[in-house]
């Protein structure tokens, strides 16, 4: 028997061993150092109660924490709480918070803090109301517990209470009283994370400092949860708008970590050894919103006939180009997350002007000029919607394309009697009680009692199965009733310096974080 | 003199006043809503309608105007909507780096464009004066953000000399040497800019040097260096005083494409920023400052006239 096999094998091992072991040495976290970020623009504030950018919650996540957050899988586990029941029937939750977290001016988190920070962010905050439209009222429940009551059950409270964005992160009660409904000042970001805020030079730099008695959590990192450990002494964030400028940044050292660049770069930096790049599959997706409180478009019919003549795929090449960076997807929720289904998907992306046609025959269309706004502040929304109106102008629809800078939609779109379709993207969102569309209110006005019977159904029962049903149920009506046309899921993608260690590779992460992260030396 | 420019100072009150009017009148008929803007997506139009009315939108524009004006009297230009922090303090953070970028500039754009203005004058036709117009033409052709782009890949990515983007403040950091940030910036400022005043000076150096004068000051028999320098130059000065001016001001006010290439905090972005975000205090302030600039520059340029030109002062 030759011997040759077995040294090889013998030889593997051996490599593999010091493979494992350089790969150790090479990986051991080092404190130290500071992370330059560059970012694409600069947050409006960065008081998480009253705003949902992104941008916002990516720098602000890193000294503001949440009672619950996410793991891996996106399901809401405790934080900055121990853990949580559920009594009454799933109309009283209490809540145990942690002992000995501490906020960056040296007091500990007590119960009082977290009920002014609920009661603010409940009544006046971004995405508050929409728990607190269902709560009853919030109790202190000694100095680490506090009771939330609830007019009826409402299920998706725990991912409410975890999402950061427009969340519920706790501040001080003196921070709370202090504000008002007015945004948080600078002077007042003061939190619980593993990073403090230092300062914020207005179109320069916003700064960071490592917070030294943090009060983390001992169990292995996962997803959002777990422990942070922050080894940056600082952390820079920088806006730089121009995204070849963030790439020459990069490259010529003067920033670690760049977001958001555009996709025609994408595979010439996906070869470069200079840089490295992470795909943020938390997708984002594209919405031609109708609307159904005035106009022609309150027709269900001529909006399933505009969802007919739709080829989706050159939309999302043409918004956003090569192919690693969208994925067609016509369910409510990106494959991965717990309420991912394909039911009545196939409504999606159909590509059959010839049904349009027919469709729009039988409701009486006769070219009437169909208003779809969009805006060139974002140029893949605008690109998108240049292979929209082709296509729909194919299938007979005279679409005026009208086109505005981003403000200018906004205002616009509040006014039913300007406009037919418009075209806006969505961020993800952890739950899908979180779109903007499941809101009556939010422009497109989508309102009908079948939504409102199966909306209640997912968000009060308490059994999961049960949920999944109602959700089903949704996302089939989604397809019927057309509130809108979801275009797919575009995702972003940021590059950064090798020296960059710790970055993971979280397939679901939207919001950059920095613990868990150091610098190579 | 005095009395002349005491004259122009109150004739600057009725300028200052129009421009306050146009710039608040223009700024609110624009559509869009800062309210909308600010909350984002997820606002209801009730929570937009509150933050309208906390911001004080709903009230009649004259008393959101007599409000603004009286405010801008005692020298408060009000809260930026935006950063929550006065209008003066966000103009004062960004007006570091527009302020060096103008003065570095327009020392690159004068030690450049007057000297080879000049020469290209004096040596008419010659070699050098087709070389020098060659290159001021195609100075002024090449795009602003396709030259610093290119500046920046050579010497901050290629050769790594220069820092690529970014002006850490001078006087916060009290460290000179951040002024390194600005030299790609300036140096893609000053070349469009040169070459108009390489052109500008030839064109009027030649001029004069047609002039009686100047043939006079020849037949003296004044050495050419004198006859250039101190007939024909001081005398085409004039026009170019003023480019010189405009100039100034403008790359103080904004230069939004070179600010935006290189992520410069300066006031051209400000400026662009606050339009897409509907931050009307901003918007208001830095422009009603930019129209005061202009004014005052005006002014130093008619004195800079009577100083060069005798004529002017006795007229």
């Amino acid at each position: 028997m030759s011997k040759r096999p077995f040294v090889c094998v013998a030889l593997a091992l051996l490599v593999g061993l010091l493979g494992v072991d350089i790969g150790w040495a090479g990986e051991a976290p080092i404190s130290g150092g500071t992370l330059r970020y560059a970012m694409i623009d600069t947050p409006p504030t960065l008081d998480q109660h009253v705003v949902t950018a992104t941008l916002g919650t990516t720098i602000s996540q890193h000294f503001f924490e949440t009672l619950f957050t996410f793991n891996e899988a996106y399901e809401p586990v405790p934080f900055l709480a121990k853990g949580a029941e559920v009594r009454d029937g799933g109309k009283l939750i209490t809540i145990q918070l942690r002992q000995g977290v501490l906020f960056h001016n040296g007091k500990e988190m007590t119960s009082a803090d977290v009920v002014a920070s609920l009661n603010r962010w409940g009544k006046s905050g971004a995405r508050g109301p929409v728990l607190f439209a269902h709560v009853e009222k919030v109790e202190v429940d000694g100095k680490y517990g506090v009771k939330l009551y609830l007019k009826e059950p409402f299920a998706p409270w725990a991912t409410l209470l975890a999402f950061a964005n427009g969340g519920p992160v706790i501040y001080p009660k003196e921070v709370v009283e202090e504000a008002g409904k007015e945004p948080i000042l600078p002077k007042n970001y003061i939190g619980t994370g593993p990073y403090r805020f230092v300062e914020w030079k207005s179109g320069h730099e916003i700064i960071l400092e490592r917070f030294d008695k943090y009060a983390k959590r001992t169990e292995k990192s996962d997803g959002y949860a777990g422990e942070r450990a922050a080894y940056f002494d600082k952390i820079v964030f920088i806006p730089v708008p121009d995204p070849g400028t963030r790439v020459n940044g990069i490259k010529a050292g003067d920033y670690d970590y760049a977001e958001s660049i555009p996709g025609d770069l994408f595979e010439g930096l996906e070869k470069d050894p200079a840089v490295k790049t992470m795909i943020r599959k938390a997708a984002e997706f594209g919405e031609v919103f109708f609307n159904q409180k005035e106009g022609m478009m309150t027709n269900p019919k001529l909006r399933q006939a505009i969802l007919a003549a739709l080829n989706l795929e050159p939309v999302l090449r043409a918004a956003i180009g090569p192919e690693k960076l969208w994925a067609l997807n016509g369910a409510l929720m990106p494959p991965g997350t717990k309420w991912y289904t394909k039911v009545a998907t196939q409504g999606y992306s159909q590509n059959n002007p010839e049904k349009a046609k027919i469709l729009a025959k039988e409701v009486g269309y006769k070219g009437e000029p169909i208003r779809y706004m969009v805006t060139t502040s974002y140029t893949y929304h605008y690109n998108a919607s240049v292979v929209i109106a082709k296509q729909l102008k194919d299938a007979g629809f005279n679409i005026d394309l009208q086109i505005y800078d981003w403000a200018t939609l906004v205002s616009r779109r509040a006014q039913p009697n300007l406009w037919d379709l418009f075209y806006t993207t969505h961020g993800f969102v952890p739950d899908p009680m979180l779109y903007t569309f499941m809101s009556p209110a939010y422009p497109g006005w989508w309102d009908t009692p079948s939504k409102r019977q199966y909306t209640t159904d997912f968000t009060s029962g308490l059994d999961a199965a049960k949920r999944m049903e109602a959700l089903e149920k949704l996302q089939a009506l989604f397809y019927q009733e057309v509130p809108l046309v979801k275009t797919g899921d575009m995702f972003t993608y940021d590059i950064f310096s090798p020296r960059v260690q710790g970055i993971g590779s979280s397939t679901l992460l939207n919001f950059n974080r920095f613990w868990n992260v150091w610098l190579r030396k | 003199m005095l009395k002349y420019m005491g004259q122009r100072f109150l004739s600057m009150i009725p300028t200052f006043l129009l421009a306050a009017v146009l710039v608040f009148s223009f700024m609110h008929m624009m559509p869009g809503d800062p309210a909308g803007v600010m909350l984002g997506d997820t606002a209801t139009p009730e929570q937009v309608q509150a933050l309208r009315e906390a911001m004080g939108f709903d009230r009649p524009i004259q008393v959101q105007f007599l409000k603004w004006f009286a405010g801008i009297v005692k020298g408060d230009f009000g809260q930026s909507i935006f950063f929550h922090i006065p209008v003066l303090q966000v103009i004062r953070e960004r007006a570091e780096t527009s302020l060096f970028i103008a003065v570095l500039s327009m020392a690159l754009i004068v030690i450049v464009g007057i000297p080879i203005g000049v020469i290209s004058a004096v040596r008419y036709n010659s070699i050098a004066d087709q070389t020098f117009s060659g290159a001021a033409m195609l100075a002024a052709s090449i795009p602003t953000f396709w030259l610093g782009l290119n500046l920046m890949l050579v010497f901050a990515v290629m050769l790594g000399w220069l820092p690529s983007s970014g002006f850490p403040s001078v006087f916060g950091s009290r460290n000179l040497s951040n002024l390194r940030y600005l030299i790609l910036p300036c140096v893609t400022l000053a070349a469009p800019n040169s070459a108009l005043i390489i052109r500008l000076t030839r064109a009027s150096m030649l001029d004069v040097l047609k002039e009686g004068y100047v043939t006079t000051a020849r037949s003296k028999g004044l050495s050419e260096l004198v006859v250039t320098l101190k007939h024909a130059f001081r005398n085409s000065l004039i026009s170019v005083i003023s480019v010189i001016g405009f100039t100034f001001v403008g790359l103080a006010s904004g230069t939004v494409i070179t600010e935006t290439v290189f992520s410069l905090p300066g006031i051209g972005r400000l400026v662009v920023e606050s339009v897409l975000r509907r931050d009307y205090p901003v918007i208001q302030g830095v422009i009603l400052i930019i129209a005061v600039a202009y004014m005052l520059i005006n002014l130093l340029i008619d004195c800079c006239y009577t100083f060069l030109d005798p004529r002017i002062r006795v007229s």
